[in-house]
């Protein structure tokens, strides 16, 4: 081998010294995040966690009777800038009362093939009716399924109350909420 | 008109008649000067102090709604003090206010929400507790909500001296100040509505539209009130199909912003669970529902059947259907079927009326001229219960003109509260009256003669002659009741008269004559009820209904086609003064169609050549071929109303005044439409309650 080869053969050394250099480091990393404990979830073998302003699936709350809190003013389907909240609305009446003021939404359904998740209905909700939940399962091979209605909405009643009340004396409609 | 001033606002130069308010001249230049309490063409209030309005040389604010513009003002809008002014005057009416906006039927179209929006006025430094009351229903129609009330009088001027009812008023003063209903607790009056349309916050809420929807969330068709004759505009607010309110807040239209309680409430029959949705074919004598293709075959082999061996026709056409349909129906009739036996339900002599007038020009009043004339005579009608728009043209150009009314009438009639003079008379024999009244009508400028059907025949010849001697220019309307029975007339839906009121050749059995025929073979019935209070002599006729109900008529059918209501096609009508308008369809009813389709499909099925049955086509052909129907297209295009010429020819009448019968509806009623319109049925007060003095 003259000298002539010996030359020509060391960048390839000094390749093969910087690789081992570079992997060395990778590996110190790795090495050193085996021993952090770990922050990544388990999904789906264990439950997500999530941060508190995650916003997941919406949730429509009740107040502490168990009446909904939303008198369907219609804010929050004007706000949403994907047109998905659908709102129907009734008034309470002297026999029936279902939320806290005059009305109620008598059908309130959210498309989720189109929400987007934004939060723009939550913070147009004056009543705080409407909040994003942590729900987030929603994958469906039937888009039909994705309209999701108030029933499946609503917050579960509070422990103790039953909800919609239902009165054999009347009470002045616009006595609650004022 | 007194010499045009020129003043400032707001650095442009306006000018204006003397005497125009200030809050008016600024409109002229496009800047709003906000107010609650004024209302354009009612008396002046000044009591909400929002328009104030800083005046040069002036120590204090003005209220421009009741300061006269003057030579050389120079006024100021927006300035740091008016600001201020109205940021302050927002915090006094929010005292009390419970803004409680979302469940607040006005919020989105609420002026009281705008300007606190626009002053920013939402944080109060008042901490007491506001004072509360709970809210009242006055009737099915009007509910109040006192504690939203600001207390502007827009509700009881426009009850008082828009209409005359005076049905509203107040009661208690200070904080406790509220408005109260003619009966203390409840609400007797015309139902109209309009005191909800003109709140100008949420305090008056319809019974109708509560808490259904948001103004956003609908949409609007602009077409005409079915009810009555006088074809007001009437805007319907449409969610899901389905209409939930109506009203014509942008004033567009003949009627301005007004319309009694069935254009604003009685829409309702539309969605009338009653409401036939597929046709009906009598099997085993019971009417069983079945497919269009079966229903229109049974028809068209029928016709087809009794056309070849000769057989007798006889066509009753509508009083509500549009004119495109009407021309349809009778050229089907007469083309198709090859028959005159066509006929309506007449209410009013306009043929008569129209053959007298021949040779004159100008001669036929428009819905404006009631308001623009120096004076009106009302012969043998009750305007306030039949016409009511007629009925409040009349009174708005006596309030805003100083016009004069005279009224011929059987019994008392609300004109009478104003009229410069009211005579009784017997119907039939209103003619007689005129003589005394005749010093007094030669006095005005021009006139305008109004009559309802108890003149007819030659009755209204005798009438058109008093005009003539009088040596004023006079304008007549002839009162027909339904919303086309105009155009039913003008489109020759008569046996003895074309559309445009020519002659034909010869004329076929009227409405009496085919009802009481004993050999008619087939009757066709669109969007009538005749056999509501008689027999078909003819147990064996083959009947066919056109109908929105399952009516006596519909009861006694054959074959029964679910027929669309008039606010849910398109389509022109022409009302009691001969205007053309066009209906757009709002609303959708599943299984119903239109008229002019039902017509369209049975023609097709029969193999006749009667033309493209669209109604923009028909519309065309009526332009073309129909005298006096060479209307201004763009006019019409674009929501107007345009009057129809004169048709200036004699018309071959044969009169049959026995023939023409008034529907005698009120103002709660409108034939069958009103019978399913819960919101009527609920609201109908005593008629003579309404003519209290
Ligand atoms: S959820 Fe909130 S914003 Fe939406 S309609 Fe109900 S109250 Fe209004
Ligand atoms: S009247 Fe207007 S400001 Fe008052 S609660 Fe209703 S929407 Fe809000
Ligand atoms: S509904 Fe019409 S008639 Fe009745 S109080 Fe209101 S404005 Fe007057
Ligand atoms: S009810 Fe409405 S229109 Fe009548 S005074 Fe009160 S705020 Fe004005
Ligand atoms: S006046 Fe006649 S057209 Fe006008 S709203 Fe009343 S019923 Fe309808």
């Amino acid at each position: 081998m003259g000298i002539e080869n010996l030359w020509e053969s060391m960048p390839k050394i000094n390749e093969i010294l910087s690789g081992a250099a570079a992997i060395a480091k990778g590996m110190t990393v790795t090495i050193k995040e085996m021993m952090n404990p770990v922050i990544t979830d388990d999904y789906p073998d264990a439950p997500p966690v999530f941060q508190e302003r995650y916003r997941g699936l919406h949730v429509l709350q009740r107040d502490e009777n168990g009446l909904e809190k939303c008198v369907a003013c219609f804010l929050c389907s004007a706000a949403c800038p994907v047109q998905c909240i659908y709102i129907e609305a009734a008034d309470n009446t002297d026999q029936l009362r279902i939320s806290g003021g005059e009305r109620y939404a008598s059908v309130y359904n959210i498309d989720y093939s189109r929400c987007i998740f934004c939060g723009y209905c939550v913070e147009a909700c004056p009543t705080d009716a409407i909040t994003h939940g942590h729900g987030f399962e929603l994958a469906s091979f039937n888009t039909s399924t994705l309209i999701y209605r108030k029933e499946k909405l609503l917050a579960p009643l509070p422990e103790g109350t039953t909800g919609a009340l239902k009165l054999d004396h009347p009470v002045a409609v616009g006595d609650a909420g004022h | 008109m007194a010499d045009p001033i020129t003043l400032t606002i707001d650095g442009k130069q306006v000018n204006v008649p003397a005497g125009t308010l200030v809050i008016e001249a600024a409109k002229q230049v496009g800047i709003e000067i906000p107010a609650f309490c004024y209302y354009e063409g009612f008396s002046l209030q000044a009591a909400c102090r929002m328009c104030l309005v800083e005046v040069e040389k002036m120590p204090k604010l003005q209220p421009s709604c009741t300061l006269p513009a003057a030579e050389g003002m120079v006024i100021h809008t927006e300035s740091p003090k008016v600001v201020d002014a109205r940021k302050g005057m927002l915090e006094f009416l929010l005292t009390n206010h419970p803004l409680d906006c979302p469940v607040c039927d006005k919020g989105g179209e609420c002026e009281l929400q705008d300007m606190t929006f626009r002053y920013g006025a939402g944080e109060s430094r008042f901490v007491e507790i506001k004072h509360h009351v709970d809210e009242k229903q006055w009737s099915p129609a009007v509910y109040y909500d006192a504690a939203r009330c600001i207390l502007c009088y827009r509700c009881i001027r426009v009850c008082d001296e828009g209409l005359g009812v005076g049905a509203l008023g107040l009661t208690y003063r200070g904080v406790g100040a509220e408005i109260t209903p003619s009966h203390g607790d409840h609400l007797e009056c015309d139902e109209c509505g309009w005191c909800i349309d003109v709140c100008p916050v949420g305090a008056l809420t319809s019974g109708t539209y509560r808490y259904k929807s948001r103004p956003w969330e609908m949409n609007y068709a602009g077409t005409i009130c079915t009810h009555c004759g006088d074809g007001c505009k009437t805007t319907l607010s449409v969610r899901n199909g389905e209409v939930i309110r109506a009203n014509n807040r942008d004033r567009s239209g003949i009627n301005d912003e007004f319309l009694c309680v069935k254009g604003r409430f009685g829409f309702d029959f539309v969605h009338s669970p009653e409401r036939l949705q597929s046709p009906l074919m009598r099997r085993n004598g019971k009417l069983e529902p079945v497919s269009w293709s079966e229903a229109i075959g049974l028809v068209s082999d029928k016709f087809l059947e009794v056309a070849a061996r000769g057989g007798s026709f006889g066509v009753i056409g509508s009083t509500r259907a549009t004119n495109e349909e009407s021309y349809f129906l009778q050229k089907f009739a007469r083309q198709g079927l090859e028959t005159n036996n066509i006929d309506h339900h007449r209410s009013g002599d306009v043929a008569t009326l129209l053959d007298a007038l021949s040779g004159k020009t100008k001669a036929l009043a428009t819905v404006n001229d009631l308001y623009t004339a120096k004076a009106a005579l009302v012969v043998g009608a009750d305007l306030a219960q039949q016409h009511p728009l007629l009925a409040y043209q009349l009174r708005a150009n006596w309030r805003h003109h100083q016009s004069s009314t005279y009224v011929v009438s059987e019994g008392p009639v609300r004109e009478d509260q104003y009229a410069a003079k009211s005579v009784r008379a017997a119907a039939g024999a209103e003619l007689a009256a005129l003589e005394g009244l005749r010093e007094d009508l030669k006095k005005h400028g021009d006139l305008v003669i109004l009559f309802g059907a108890s003149v007819k025949g030659d009755a209204v010849r005798s009438l058109v002659a008093f005009g003539d001697s009088l040596g004023i220019p006079v304008t007549y309307v002839c009162l027909v009741d339904y919303s086309n029975s105009r155009g039913a007339m003008d489109m020759g839906v008569l046996p003895d008269l074309a559309p445009g009121y020519k002659a034909v050749d010869k004329p076929g059995m009227n409405i009496d004559e085919m009802l009481t025929s004993p050999t008619l073979d087939v009757l066709w019935v669109v969007g009538a009820n005749p056999l509501e209070h008689t027999q078909l002599k003819n147990e064996k006729a083959f009947v066919v209904v056109q109908e929105l109900f399952l009516t006596e008529t519909a009861q006694r059918a054959d074959v029964v086609f679910p027929a669309a209501s008039a606010y849910e096609k398109s389509g022109t009508v022409t009302n009691v003064c001969g205007e053309v308008q066009r209906l757009k369809a709002g609303p959708k009813v599943m299984g119903a169609k239109p008229d002019l389709e039902i017509m369209g499909l049975l023609a097709k099925q029969m193999g006749l050549n009667l033309g493209i049955w669209t109604p923009d086509k028909v519309f065309e052909e009526i332009r073309r071929s129909v005298r006096g129907y060479n209307v201004a297209l763009p006019v019409i295009a674009t929501g107007g109303a345009a009057p129809t010429m004169p048709v200036n020819g004699r018309i071959p009448v044969s009169p049959r005044p026995d023939l023409i019968r008034p529907s005698g509806d009120t103002l709660f009623t409108s034939g069958t439409l009103g019978r399913y319109s819960r919101m009527l049925n609920k609201v109908m007060e005593a008629p003579g309650q309404l003519y209290k003095p």
